[in-house]
């Protein structure tokens, strides 16, 4: 046992090792590992994941190409109806382009999340449980698809979470979730 | 000036040195003198930036709803800079210069860079506020982080990588000393020299990462490029982002080292494995920089499971050590000089009456259980998804820096104007009162604030949108009585805080001047170094052991509920 404010004795590498420090570290090192294993593992095992294909995209470009994909989409009191699997979103100052959209419960789409000036944040949640909600990061140039699969019927709000000027509160946007 | 002058006046031998009456080290005028100038300096940022959490908290709490969104972006940014930043730097440097000349009983050396260094941090600091309070449309207010392409006053990098280059020059002085005591000796550091050494090492590395962010940022405001990347600017940007709260992480564990021996009689329990912790700081902890890159478009799993992990959890595991290291040093001290029997009586017949001593103890318990757990939690790239961007994040970076690094500083601060102001607090009730009243008002608050952001999605960094989103039928009013528990403890804290100012500067001015030999108060029953000299291995450490599995406990429980919630969401990703 030695004093933090003098320099050890010669052999302190050698001391040793009080008993309950030593199980200690084995837990902390086995909970260590135990956490990583587990989120390196649930990649290939788990439904939830942030990972998907990124495109490098001009911003103008991807803003033409959600002008497209609108055009193509069947316009419905409540949104727009994707013509395939395919949905997109353009986040912008302050409006989420291409929202209001009408998806099927128990459909794979993939979304593609792109942003036409700045940096938002695309948070979404089920209208009737808050605690339920995903946070994603949107770039201008960068347009990034990430399939997702809504369970359950209902209305899911979409908010921007990132900063991106005066009027950032005002960013809203909706999924409308019908029986497939 | 005079006042002014009289505090930065003690009894010096002929050579410049006095022994400190509490931690009997060999202190020099020099060292001493800058310690106070740079904690000075700190304690005014936190005055500024703690008068900002008055009008953010405010504004938060949509029962009071103090500022409009023109007003609140630019509060953000102050409150955020100055109580992240320049609070916290200041104040990392003085623990520098207590960790490496002072402790090893050495002048300050290059002194003259030492004061270019303050000067030019201070211009960067000015300079960062003013541009922020003078932002004019279009650009916006920066926030913490500034990211591009938002517009922001070029003023603003500018004046921040002055800052930046400020802290590094002033930082020379530390390594200077390390070098010149090492370089021609096989010497082993004193632990809380070789603390505050990887501090250091890991300051610079943030520092750097932060000049490249800040530059690339400028030389695109200015139009010397042409364009910037958002996702480049963010990998710059984190190295200091996160690098920063990196050293207020370290720089808190060697304050930790240092106080619990100086007034809890602390020992080191084994120096292998507390320097090892320290290592695997060195080499993992800025890896943790990816937690806020975790849902951002571009980067491979493998990047992001890697480095947010610290490969495999080098840091985090580190951090497991030092939760066991510093609680078994004191039930060891302690135990030796026979203060406490049973599982606990070590630590319930602490100096609890002792703001130093209690500051330190909450900082410890607070960061570990309410920051450490929930930044190792949030940082699994799934249940990011859940944490990025709301409120919880700032629950979290509230309990590691607002709780753990204050508080541990809250602690360091009133030692420093016991033992080198040399300084009576004004009052011991008030004084004792600080700890208590700042940890549970604190607490309180930033449960509330994760509560708001894990259990109704509450967003960060916006200026309305419980009551009412504008334009929209939605809100998250869910979330009202969450606020009115923030809103409450929040001013509770403020007011904690007033008093740890109004405290400190009323010592200063009107405390009573310490005698020579006084400890102030400070030093444990039985001095500093208490006889008798057991081994490691003939000392219960029950005490800890036991207090590290609960805390293990209640990491799997946070861990297991936060994997569950994950788990009940629709499925996303690939």
């Amino acid at each position: 046992m030695s004093n933090p404010l003098e320099d050890p004795d010669d052999d302190w590498w050698n001391s040793p090792i009080h008993r309950r420090e030593s199980i200690w570290l084995g837990l902390a090192g086995a909970w260590s590992l135990g956490i990583f294993t587990w989120m390196a593992g649930f990649t290939q095992f788990g439904d939830q994941n942030p990972i998907g294909t990124t495109y490098d995209v001009d911003p103008d470009r991807y803003q033409e190409r959600v002008g497209e994909y609108k055009e193509a989409a069947e316009e419905t009191e409540d949104g727009l109806i994707p013509p395939d699997n395919d949905v997109y979103v353009g986040a912008m100052r302050f409006n989420w382009d291409g929202l209001p959209a009408v998806l099927e419960a128990g459909r794979e789409y993939d979304v593609h999340l792109g942003a036409y000036d700045v940096q938002h944040g695309f948070s979404v949640r089920p209208e009737e449980n808050l605690n339920k909600q995903i946070n994603l990061q949107v770039f201008p140039g960068s347009e990034w698809v990430i399939p997702m699969t809504f369970d359950e019927p209902g209305t899911y709000h979409v908010v921007c979470n990132e900063f991106c000027g005066q009027g950032h509160r005002t960013m809203h946007g909706r999924f409308t979730v019908v029986e497939g | 000036m005079s006042a002014i002058a009289s505090l930065f006046r003690n009894d010096y031998d002929a050579d410049g040195f006095r022994t400190c009456s509490v931690t009997g080290l060999d202190v020099h005028r020099s060292v001493e003198n800058y310690v106070k100038l740079f904690g000075l300096t700190a304690v005014i940022a936190l005055a500024v930036g703690g008068s900002f959490a008055f009008s953010v908290a405010m504004t938060r709490w949509e029962f009071v709803g103090l500022l409009d969104p023109s007003g609140y972006y630019t509060h953000l940014s102050i409150h955020a800079w100055n109580l992240l930043i320049f609070w916290m730097v200041f104040m990392e440097i003085a623990v520098l210069y207590v960790g490496g000349p002072m402790v090893l009983g050495r002048k300050l050396p290059l002194r003259r860079l030492a004061t270019v260094g303050w000067v030019t941090m201070v211009a960067g600091a000015v300079g960062v506020n003013a541009s922020i309070w003078l932002s004019e449309a279009p650009n916006e207010a920066p926030l913490l982080t500034a990211y591009v392409p938002l517009p922001v006053s070029p003023w603003f990098y500018g004046t921040a990588i002055v800052f930046l280059l400020g802290a590094t020059i002033a930082a020379l002085p530390f390594f200077a000393t390390i070098w010149s005591e090492t370089r021609d000796s096989r010497r082993t550091l004193p632990l809380v020299a070789f603390g505050a050494f990887v501090t250091g090492i890991v300051a610079v590395e943030a520092i750097l990462g932060g000049i490249a962010a800040f530059a690339y940022a400028f030389a695109w405001r200015v139009d010397l490029i042409a364009a910037v990347d958002p996702g480049i600017y963010r990998q710059l940007y984190w190295i200091v982002g996160h690098g920063t709260q990196q050293i207020n992480l370290l720089a808190m564990i060697t304050v930790w080292y240092f106080l619990t021996h100086v007034v809890g009689g602390a020992v080191v329990i084994s120096e292998k494995i507390s320097r090892t912790a320290f290592i695997l700081y060195l080499f993992f902890i800025n890896l943790g920089a990816a937690h806020h890159l975790l849902v951002d478009p571009g980067l491979s799993a493998g990047w992001r499971i890697w480095n947010t992990s610290y490969a495999f959890y080098g840091a985090a595991f580190a951090s497991m050590i030092h939760a066991f290291a510093i609680p078994a040093g004191i039930e060891a001290g302690r135990r030796r000089r026979g203060q406490g029997g049973g599982l606990f009586g070590w630590l319930t017949s602490a100096p609890w009456r002792n703001p130093v001593f209690a500051a330190t103890i909450f900082s410890i318990i607070l960061f570990g259980f309410l920051g450490g757990i929930t930044g190792v939690v949030m940082g699994q790239i799934q249940v990011n998804m859940t944490w990025h961007n709301t409120l919880a994040t700032v629950g979290h970076f509230h309990a590691t820096v607002a709780l753990g690094t204050t508080l541990a500083f809250f602690g360091l601060v009133l030692f420093v104007i016991k033992t080198m102001f040399r300084r009576d607090f004004v009052s011991d009730t008030l004084a004792s009162a600080i700890p208590y009243a700042y940890g549970a008002a604190m607490s309180v608050a930033t449960l509330m604030l994760m509560y708001a952001g894990i259990l109704y999605g509450v967003p960060r960094r916006t200026a309305e949108v419980v009551r009412n989103i504008p334009g929209s039928e939605f809100n998250l009013s869910a979330a009202i009585p969450i606020f009115m528990i923030f809103g409450i403890f929040a001013l509770l804290a403020i007011l904690s805080g007033v008093l740890f100012v109004g405290v400190s500067v009323g010592s200063l001015l009107f405390g009573d001047r310490l005698a020579a030999g006084d400890d102030g108060g400070m030093l444990p029953e039985g001095g500093l170094h208490a006889d008798g000299g057991e081994p490691i291995h003939a000392v219960e450490l029950r005490g800890t052991f036991a207090l590290c599995l609960i805390f293990l406990g209640v990491f799997v429980a946070v861990y297991v509920l936060n994997w569950y919630l994950l788990t009940q969401l629709w499925a996303i990703g690939a």
